[in-house]
């Protein structure tokens, strides 16, 4: 009944939690409570990974996001930020197009690219 | 190996330099190169930690150490503004009541280089379950020599940094220091010419 179906929500909890009831019910709301949040931080967090994706991958190409974002947007492009994460882990040379069509509707910004470094797609595949 | 017998010059900080590397998993790393001749402190720990966290990769997962191995050369030659040198102190607390010790930067410098930049890093790094092997990826070295010469190296360039313009009273202030300098050489020259050189053969 309800201890059964608390007793199962509790499973892999630490120490008592996962076998006393009375431990267990405490917990269990509080699990539950976290969960609920988290299902609304978890959309906060994920676009920020997006956002920091994205940066590490313009910066590699001498642009940095804000700057990238207001080419974009004056572009008219409509990619959202989780497709162009997306893109810039596994797609470096269309990409780089993006990049540089947001570079040329924005005044440029000088490359800092490293001479030596070119994208290595090896080592995009992780 | 050629390599390796050039590089046990410095076989004391030999097995420091190579500790743990066994550690460190997925050798897909790049092995980069700051030198930190000439560079602020802060502001070469803060690209440090950024290189070191991975992310400059777009691969970038916050779960998981990606990181690329940091090697620090020349770290006897790093540089502050101000009066840091004398100035910034370094403190901790040992854990007995009322043994809270002190060191400032220039003793730090002459005792150990290297951990300057260490700390520094270490406290730009987020404080979590990583920092630890993240602290394993970064190699530090007080003179330009380093026995990590057989790997593929990659030179870090420094990103252009715009300097501030000093703002006016400070301006003023190094206008009038420079002034002072200036007349005090002429002034002494002009007056106690002969003492002068005296007093220089006496220096050099």
């Amino acid at each position: 009944m309800n201890k059964k179906e608390i007793l199962k929500l509790a499973k892999g909890f630490r120490g008592r939690a996962k076998n006393c009831i009375r431990i267990a019910r405490e917990r269990v709301e509080k699990a539950l409570q976290y969960s609920y949040r988290d299902r609304r931080n978890k959309k906060r967090d994920m676009r920020s990974l997006w956002i920091q994706r994205i940066n590490a991958g313009t910066r590699q190409h001498g642009v940095n996001y804000g700057n990238f974002m207001h080419g974009l947007m004056k572009e008219n492009i409509q990619l959202n930020r989780k497709v162009l994460s997306e893109i810039s882990m596994h797609e470096p040379y269309s990409f780089k197009t993006l990049v540089d069509i947001s570079r040329s509707a924005f005044p440029g910004n000088k490359n800092v690219v490293l001479p030596t470094r070119k994208v290595n797609v090896s080592s995009i595949n992780v | 190996m050629a390599a390796q017998a050039a590089a046990t010059t410095f076989n004391g900080n030999l097995k420091k330099a190579l500790a743990g590397l066994r550690r460190i998993n997925l050798e897909g790393l790049r092995w980069r190169v700051f030198d930190a001749k000439g560079q602020v402190l802060g502001r070469l720990a803060s690209q440090i930690s950024t290189v070191v966290q991975g992310k400059d990769k777009p691969t970038y997962a916050p779960n998981r150490d990606d990181g690329d191995m940091c090697i620090v050369i020349n770290a006897k030659d790093v540089c502050v503004t101000g009066r840091k040198l004398t100035d910034k102190v370094y403190y901790w607390h040992t854990g007995y009541i009322g043994h809270l010790k002190e060191r400032t930067l220039k003793d730090q410098m002459a005792k150990d280089p290297t951990e300057v930049i260490r700390k520094a890093v270490l406290r730009m790094l987020p404080r979590n379950k990583l920092r630890d092997d993240r602290d394993r990826k970064l190699r530090i070295f007080a003179d330009s020599e380093h026995p990590f010469g057989d790997r593929p190296l990659e030179p870090y360039v420094m990103p252009p940094r715009n300097v501030r313009e000093m703002r006016p009273r400070a301006r003023r202030a190094l206008i009038r220091a420079q002034k002072k300098a200036e007349e005090q050489e002429q002034g002494g020259s002009q007056r106690k010419g002969r003492k002068r050189e005296a007093k220089t053969e006496i220096a050099a």
